[in-house]
């Protein structure tokens, strides 16, 4: 008898250990729900709403358009600042090129109302109103788009934390973007070329009285117009109010 | 009968030390290098007098804030005045985090260091309750904290009243409190805080920042203390106490006149910080005919094109060999 305890002993363990190595593989990727989980279902925080970006820093740079040549605070290259110094919107108007300012990088920055909702179980779906702009982040593989765009393409993962045996579920939304359009990363013509890329992480912060908070990390790479990766963090506040949605289109000069 | 108990035991005790790395903590400790991508001036060569904007300042904050200064901290008696501990969203330097544990190797107390000047603040990790509401006040106030996955949860309370952002004096008062979400995530550390002030804020002054983890520690120096010196004459020589009376501060209209920005935006009205406030801008802004000051950054302050790493601007006369270095590889 005893003997066949001892038998089964690796079997008792690693039946013991298989919830746990359930959750560490939901620390790296899908969670501890399943493989068949949708990323719908398996979010491990709720993105969905319409979020205000409070702009409390660098207001004079996000809020307004800062004249030619303030390219303060961003690590341009020489090429970027020589760019940043050729801006002219009204070329850009003339060439159908209003939305230079609201391709992602940039329209993360800028003074925003967004909403995100799920598109379908794989894909989320932010608007904002701010230029009228969609951006669409897939959680499944999806082939590149024949043409750059000013959101460009995508990709989304879950990182998701704890949620194994009854404990709490956390997690953070991790995207990034290629397949950019050339664009500004300040309205004032700071530049950011197609080759850049566009890492984001997106936390979500609850206070004791119910508000929300979205932060959004981000960093933008880019080997022509940067001399280092150009890295903020974007703060919004959910609105239960949401009457203040108020799409606007693009605009060169303000 | 005495096998399967242990059995049972060692399973149980397998399970318990697997299951406990998933509710536990993210490493912090280390050395963070600052990254100036946001209000660059004002965390570099300070802010201009006159300019709270982005502020959710109340008819008291703007007061005070408008008494100030430039002169005020330099007086002996002001010079090492406590600062709001999470100040270090709004200073230069990198920034060190430690930790302190019990015999038996848990955390009890995250410790962040750096450039904060007077202190360094304690997030105790060991449960421990807040004091009572008239409890000492410490310069570094006092604050606990927990995991949230890979987020820090921290409340910071019992602060002194001190100011919150650089060289403009825009106060805090002893009643702020802070609510502080750190996130390690890889090399990135960004820390957000929520401050709340029923005297000086109408709404609660949301931060976020970013660094990036230096193995080497190469940024510094740590300053978590004060010296004094003489910098102006002092109080008994003068007989004045620096400071504006209220309506005369000559820098009230300094962002007005400099940026054509309004004066409620300049002022720091919660309004102001809100998308539609900029629509309310667009028949009446007119941007200024060039950028003026601090366009660049650190090359402009210091007259030495690429003094600091990662920040570059018109690069004058530059030397070829130095404009090469900062030229990127053609695409």
């Amino acid at each position: 008898m005893r003997s066949a305890f001892a038998a089964r002993l690796p079997l008792i363990i690693a039946l013991a250990l298989v919830p746990v190595r359930a959750t560490d593989v939901g620390a790296q990727g899908r969670g501890a729900r399943g493989a068949a989980a949708s990323p719908r279902a398996d979010a491990p925080i709720d993105l969905t709403g319409q979020w205000v970006a409070i702009i409390s820093e660098d207001w004079r740079w996000r809020m307004i358009t800062p004249p030619k040549g303030d390219i303060v605070s961003i690590p341009l290259s020489l090429r970027g600042q020589q760019a940043a110094e050729a801006w002219d919107p009204a070329k850009d108007e003339a060439a159908g090129e209003q939305c230079k300012a609201y391709g992602a990088p940039g329209l993360m920055r800028g003074p925003i109302r967004m909403r995100i909702s799920w598109q379908d179980d794989n894909t989320l779906k932010l608007e904002t109103d701010y230029g009228t702009q969609t951006r669409i982040l897939r959680f499944s593989a999806a082939a590149a788009s024949p043409q750059r765009s000013w959101q460009g393409d995508t990709s989304a993962e879950w990182l998701v934390r704890g949620g194994g045996r009854g404990s709490q579920r956390y997690g953070s939304l991790k995207t990034v973007t290629t397949n950019l359009r050339a664009g500004y990363l300040r309205k004032n013509g700071v530049p950011y070329g197609e080759r850049a890329v566009f890492t984001e992480n997106w936390d979500v912060h609850s206070l004791p009285n119910g508000d929300r908070y979205l932060v959004n990390t981000n960093v933008v790479e880019d080997p022509v117009y940067l001399q280092a990766p150009f890295q903020t963090a974007i703060h919004y506040k959910l609105e239960r109010d949401t009457s203040k949605w108020d799409p606007t289109p693009c605009d060169a000069r303000f | 009968m005495r096998c399967k108990v242990l059995i049972s035991v060692v399973c149980a005790s397998t399970l318990l030390a697997c299951v406990a790395p998933a509710s536990a903590q993210v490493e912090l400790g280390g050395t963070y290098a600052i990254r100036m991508y946001e209000d660059y001036i004002e965390r570099g060569p300070g802010s201009f007098l006159g300019d709270f904007t982005g502020m959710p300042l109340s008819e008291e904050g703007r007061a005070k804030a408008l008494r100030y200064s430039s002169s005020l901290p330099s007086t002996i008696e002001r010079q090492c005045l406590a600062q709001s501990p999470w100040v270090g969203l709004y200073r230069p330097l990198a920034l060190r985090i430690w930790s302190e544990h019990d015999e038996s190797g848990r955390v009890v107390a995250w410790v962040m260091g750096g450039d904060y000047l007077r202190d360094t603040v304690r997030i105790w990790m060991d449960g421990r309750p807040h004091p009572s509401a008239n409890a000492w006040h410490p310069s570094s106030g006092f604050t606990t904290g927990h995991w949230e996955g890979d987020t820090l949860v921290a409340r910071t309370t019992h602060v002194k009243t001190a100011w919150i952002r650089r060289g403009v004096g825009i106060p805090g008062s002893d009643q702020s409190t802070f609510n502080v979400f750190i996130t390690r995530r890889e090399n990135l550390l960004t820390i957000t805080t929520i401050q709340e002030d029923p005297i000086y804020l109408t709404e609660p002054h949301v931060v976020s920042r970013v660094w990036e983890f230096d193995p080497r520690g190469s940024q510094g120096p740590m300053r978590d203390t004060c010296n004094v010196g003489v910098e102006i004459p002092p109080l008994e020589d003068t007989g004045e106490v620096p400071h504006n009376l209220p309506g005369q501060n000559p820098e009230a209209d300094y962002m007005v006149r400099t940026y054509n920005i309004p004066r409620e935006a300049a002022m720091g009205y919660a309004h102001t910080l809100y998308p539609e406030y900029r629509k309310t801008l667009r028949s009446t802004y007119k941007p200024p005919a060039s950028c003026g000051r601090y366009c660049c950054g650190w090359i402009e302050r210091q007259g030495l094109p690429g003094a600091a790493p990662g920040l570059t601007c018109n690069d004058g006369n530059l030397p070829a060999a130095l404009r090469k270095t900062l030229t990127s590889p053609e695409p």
